[in-house]
């Protein structure tokens, strides 16, 4: 097809484009502006930075994040990989009604579940905290590594694993050598997602945080509320180099494996990939 | 899983129908509909009705900013459909609160859409535009935009450019094609784009806490004052019942509108 004009959307699209990215060209202007209140422009700093690190309740929150952040993804991914696995082998009963869970999960407000959540730990005395934290992020971060790791387990052909049982390999072998490299794709994109959606978390941490260290975002989010100070954008640009940074990483990595995964084990190529 | 999620849930709704003291904080349990009285306050009924309908608007607001965006991506050719891509996607990927307190930055005062404005004559002195439900609407029509281009972009993708000369061929002109060709084939994108985007909107609580400024007020807020300020447990559960039920709704209606698509 010829690439036809389109004045209409192309104007359109220029200006959706240019709303998405001005207020983060304006977090990064500001994150080195010398200018207390940020009316102005007065010269570049790096002062804000400065700032920015050697704030504790940035840097205990930093920490934090990156521990919730590192747990829920490896507990995400346990779950998800066991369900679908347990899924590909369950009756379609079983299937829908776990489908439905997990749809559920997705669908669900988060402040419903951070409420709900909330609720249990008072109720059994169960600490808030580190591991309230995870157990939050676990319960909706789980079902979004579900969904993707059951995408690939449909493209997985239970002959390759039949073909290693035949030739000697036990189930542990099996799993290990053919299943697990065959869904490495998804279980990568699954990480990937859970560790960026738990660091970015603000709701979930908030109300299971308890009185301890909270999250980076919580942090945040308490200094906004307090006051706005030109150091909220250098932890802001600093926070976003960093998902950026580790999206894009990742985003090879998975593009990559998938393509190394078709290869090694011969898997039909996916339409559209 | 079910003891985490299915467990905590009916806890809400239990509590929903409790009482409380708010002098000892004692709670009975029993099954009262007070708390569901208690929402027909004109005030809470306010949040109520604010939550839907800035729900409804800025999921319409996405769909406006977000079909033409994805429609002009989808006829790009591949290079710049990927590059364009990845500028929609790259802020949705950076820290959504940073991208919250971003929106405070541009719509300040002294902010530079202020001074934009004022530039071009089109407004004079200051917008006071930030701490309203307008300023809310912006963040989440800015937050959740890219959800709603994906999905519309993917089915506006596989459009077979056949059936648009098929079309032309057979005598329609451009406008005809796209309403008759286009919209009807890119409609289950369109669904899924308003439900992801709509739904969520419903509960949100970041965005009304950070640009409404503890003013204007959602759902999400006053489940959340209920819970961590007041202590109103009981109250709290009943708000996010409600807002539980309200999903539903919006959730069947919305398949029902999925399900008839044509083919």
């Amino acid at each position: 097809m010829s690439v036809r004009r389109h004045p209409f959307s192309a104007t359109v699209a220029l200006l959706v484009i240019l709303f998405l990215w001005a207020p983060l060209v304006i977090v990064a202007l500001n994150s080195v502006n010398q200018d207390v209140l940020l009316a102005t422009w007065k010269g570049a700093t790096t002062h804000w930075y400065h700032q920015a690190f050697d704030n504790e309740d940035v840097r205990a929150g930093l920490r934090q994040t990156v521990t919730v952040a590192a747990a829920t993804t490896v507990l995400s991914l346990v779950l998800a990989v066991t369900a679908a696995l347990w899924w590909r082998r369950a009756s379609p009963r079983m299937r829908r009604l776990f489908d439905g869970l997990t749809y559920l999960r997705i669908m669900l407000p988060e402040v419903v579940f951070a409420v709900a959540l909330f609720l249990l730990f008072s109720r059994l005395e169960f600490p808030l905290g580190t591991t309230a934290i995870v157990i939050g992020h676990t319960v909706w971060n789980s079902a979004y590594a579900t969904l993707i790791v059951q995408a690939r387990v449909s493209t997985l052909d239970p002959a390759l694993e039949d073909a290693a049982a035949d030739l000697g390999a036990n189930p542990w072998r099996t799993f290990r050598r053919v299943t697990i490299p065959g869904l490495l794709p998804g279980i990568a994109a699954a990480a990937l997602l859970a560790f960026t959606f738990s660091f970015d978390d603000v709701v979930t941490s908030f109300y299971l945080t308890g009185a301890g260290t909270s999250t980076l975002p919580v942090v945040i989010l308490s200094m906004i509320r307090f006051r706005i100070t030109p150091e909220i954008n250098a932890i802001g640009m600093m926070v976003m180099l960093f998902t950026v940074t580790m999206f894009a990483v990742g985003f090879i990595a998975v593009t990559k494996l998938g393509r190394g995964a078709r290869r090694s084990l011969a898997l039909p190529e996916v339409r559209g990939e | 899983m079910l003891a985490f999620f299915a467990v905590p849930l009916g806890m809400v709704i239990v509590y929903s129908f409790a009482t409380i003291s708010l002098v000892t904080f004692d709670i009975g349990f029993g099954w009262t509909l007070s708390n569901y009285r208690q929402i027909s306050d004109p005030l809470y009924l306010h949040t109520l009705v604010r939550s839907v309908v800035l729900s409804v608007s800025t999921t319409i607001g996405c769909l406006l900013l977000g079909f033409p965006l994805a429609y002009f991506i989808s006829r790009q050719p591949p290079r710049w459909q990927r590059l364009m891509l990845v500028l929609v996607i790259v802020p949705f990927w950076t820290s959504f609160i940073v991208r919250t307190y971003a929106i405070v930055n541009l719509l300040q005062n002294n902010g530079p859409l202020n001074d934009a404005l004022n530039g071009l004559g089109l407004v004079h002195g200051t917008l006071g535009l930030l701490y309203t439900p307008q300023s809310i609407a912006i963040g989440i029509v800015y937050s959740y935009l890219p959800l709603m281009v994906l999905p519309i972009y993917v089915s506006l993708e596989r459009i077979d450019p056949a059936l648009l000369d098929a079309a032309s061929d057979l005598g329609a002109n451009g406008r005809r094609a796209f309403w008759r060709v286009v919209l009807p084939l890119a409609r289950p994108g369109v669904v899924v784009g308003c439900i992801i985007v709509g739904i969520p909107a419903m509960g949100e609580y970041v965005i009304p806490e950070i640009l409404g400024g503890g003013k204007t007020l959602m759902l999400g807020n006053v489940i959340t004052d209920q819970y961590l300020s007041v202590g109103d447990i009981p109250f709290g559960s009943a708000i996010a019942v409600v807002l539980m039920l309200v999903m539903a709704v919006a959730l069947l209606v919305s398949r029902r509108a999925g399900a008839l698509e044509p083919g």
